[in-house]
């Protein structure tokens, strides 16, 4: 009886888990790496990883239909493996992971900036490498911002309803995320269905957002100190 | 032995110094916006300088022409910000053990426990630097610098945030910090007094140049221009012609006076006659008498400003031109005279112990 609201619940746990992982990972790269580079190339690689905030997600499914298509680049690449990723689970990853990007990028981003220059050139000046100092100075200090930027990442990734509808479409039990089980229900008329449905990913959101908070005051508390 | 030669250009400033530091404290003095924390940044391998040379005790750790760029890492140098740039998310110990990663475990404790006992603050070393007093946050931030025992050591105005109180202890904390720490230590300040006191040598920066680098006796009593004397103190400049000269001393005329001054002249300055000079003296060493005496200039005071422990006042010389030259004095405590004399002519005494004389051109 529960099963109809069991699977789209564990199918968007699996994606928006595995979703968040990734951009936790690409997002801090991207941001320490772009907070660096100050090659000429470098508002325009920004303006490409902020992209998918400003596009809508049909169109973003669309590019991706077209990049993962049977004709597309990478749709070519992966037939060599005898794969695709159209319909299937890991199209939901993929949609999720870059529509959140930019949210973790772009605030993570903003974290490494804020931290004191001098913090880190005084690890420098104690024998730190680029490396160490990033692990030990630059990414504590801004372990709140990035932690809130998680969290951003993870509703963004736990939204998505577009673009994974075009590249991942409808499998119950594969594909089907929540916001796309909450539109089928509702387009067949199971209104108790799709109100369930809604209230689940209420209450994930919400405590998505008490956890923002908390993270939030945590940095405030971290910039005056 | 610290060797640097550097040049970095800027839209509207450069800075082109050269530097030799051995084994010594050496204050580099200057106005803010003249180089100075450039010159250490540049020193420190933080910003990279458009071309020279820097040497630590014969290793090349930036040669322009060999294209040698060591990195921050590597230099063995000791930096101590002006905002000490303590890591706010690691303890007072943490912080000190920071430079010492690559060491063994057993030496990083002892030698931690040793500095903190040379900063005598050894109860507070799991204490985070927001629970320090700014006293305290400073001398941990010179231990963190010394505690991978670095061959040179950079210290960006470390006495700026702090009272004066505070100030004069931590000064005297820094000079005994030589039985401790053995290399060459810049220091950098804006204050003559701060810079005199802590160095032995002083580099005198004004806009992105050393005006004079000398022994701090030789730069206090022998300024070599205009603004080396500014620097120096000597606010009271005017400028002279020499009359007539012996061994040890001149006879100076001044325009703005109209009539001349005797100086004694250092036995290594070489004058001829007419000279063009500039007689310089503190506003501490000249002081007002009632009655025209040798060495004296008829003036009248102008206004005059009470401190806490000094007294400033502003006089200008009385000629046949009019000109208005403004002089400044200072007196310790509260001249009770000087009530008496205001609206009054009177005489101010340019004693030539104190006369600094500076051939010109």
């Amino acid at each position: 009886m529960l099963e109809p609201f069991i699977l789209p619940l564990s199918v968007s746990i699996k994606t928006v888990s595995v979703a968040t992982v990734i951009t936790f990972f690409l997002g801090i790269a991207a941001a320490r790496w772009m907070v660096d580079y100050k090659g000429r190339f470098s508002s325009l690689i920004d303006v490409i990883f902020l992209l998918p905030i400003v596009l809508p997600p049909t169109v973003i499914g669309f590019g991706l239909l077209l990049l993962f298509g049977n004709r597309g680049p990478l749709g070519k690449l992966l037939a060599l493996f005898d794969t695709t990723i159209i319909f299937s689970w890991p199209a939901t990853v993929v949609t999720a992971v870059i529509v959140a990007f930019p949210l973790m990028y772009m605030t993570a981003r903003g974290g490494f900036e804020q931290v004191d220059t001098n913090l880190e050139n005084a690890a420098r000046t104690l024998g730190a490498g680029e490396w160490r100092l990033f692990w030990t100075v630059t990414l504590p200090l801004s372990w709140p911002t990035v932690m809130a930027a998680t969290v951003l990442s993870f509703t963004r990734a736990l939204g998505e309803f577009g673009a994974t509808l075009m590249l991942a479409g409808n499998l119950p039990g594969r594909t089907t995320t929540l916001p796309v089980a909450i539109y089928f229900r509702l387009q067949a008329g199971q209104m108790r269905e799709a109100l369930i449905l809604t209230l689940v990913v209420f209450i994930f959101a919400l405590a998505s957002l008490v956890l923002l908070a908390y993270w939030k005051a945590k940095a405030r508390q971290n910039g005056r100190g | 032995m610290l060797e640097i030669s550097i040049k970095r250009t800027l839209p509207g400033f450069t800075l082109d110094v050269k530097l030799t530091a051995n084994e010594e404290i050496v204050s580099i003095l200057g106005p803010s916006g003249s180089g100075k924390t450039m010159t250490l940044f540049c020193i420190a391998g933080l910003i990279r300088p458009d071309e020279g040379l820097i040497k630590l005790n014969n290793r090349v750790i930036y040669s322009s022409e060999d294209k040698i760029f060591i990195a921050p890492r590597n230099r063995k140098i000791g930096f101590v910000f002006q905002n000490y740039a303590l890591f706010p998310h690691l303890t007072v110990a943490e912080n000190i053990a920071y430079g010492l990663a690559d060491q063994p475990e057993k030496r990083v404790i002892k030698k931690v426990s040793e500095l903190l006992e040379v900063i005598n603050i050894p109860a507070l070393k799991d204490r985070y630097p927001a629970e320090l007093s700014s006293g305290q946050q400073q001398r941990v931030a010179l231990a963190r610098a010394i505690a991978p025992e670095p061959e040179a050591l950079l210290l960006d105005e470390p006495f700026s945030a702090l009272d004066a109180y505070r100030k004069e202890r931590l000064e005297y904390e820094l000079l005994s910090l030589n039985r401790y720490y053995r290399g060459d230590i810049l220091f950098v300040t804006h204050d003559l007094d701060q810079g005199f006191k802590v160095g032995k040598h002083i580099a005198m920066y004004d806009n992105g140049k050393i005006v004079q680098y000398a022994d701090k006796h030789q730069v206090i009593s022998c300024p070599v221009n205009r603004t080396a004397a500014r620097l120096a103190g000597f606010k009271n400049l005017v400028e002279g012609q020499v009359v007539a000269y012996s061994d040890d001393a001149a006879e100076v005329f001044i325009p703005e006076f109209d009539q001349n001054l005797t100086v004694i002249v250092p036995a290594s300055m070489k004058l001829i006659a007419d000279q063009a000079v500039m007689i310089g003296i503190r506003p501490e060493h000249l002081t007002a008498v009632s009655q025209p005496e040798s060495n004296t200039v008829c003036c009248r005071l102008d206004r005059k400003v009470h401190g806490v422990t000094t007294l400033h006042s502003y006089y200008h010389a009385l000629n046949d031109h009019q000109q208005r030259y403004s002089l400044e004095c200072r007196y310790l405590g509260v001249d009770q005279d000087l009530s008496a004399r205001e609206e009054k002519t009177c005489y101010l005494y340019f004693n030539p112990q104190h006369l600094v004389i500076i051939p010109l051109g």
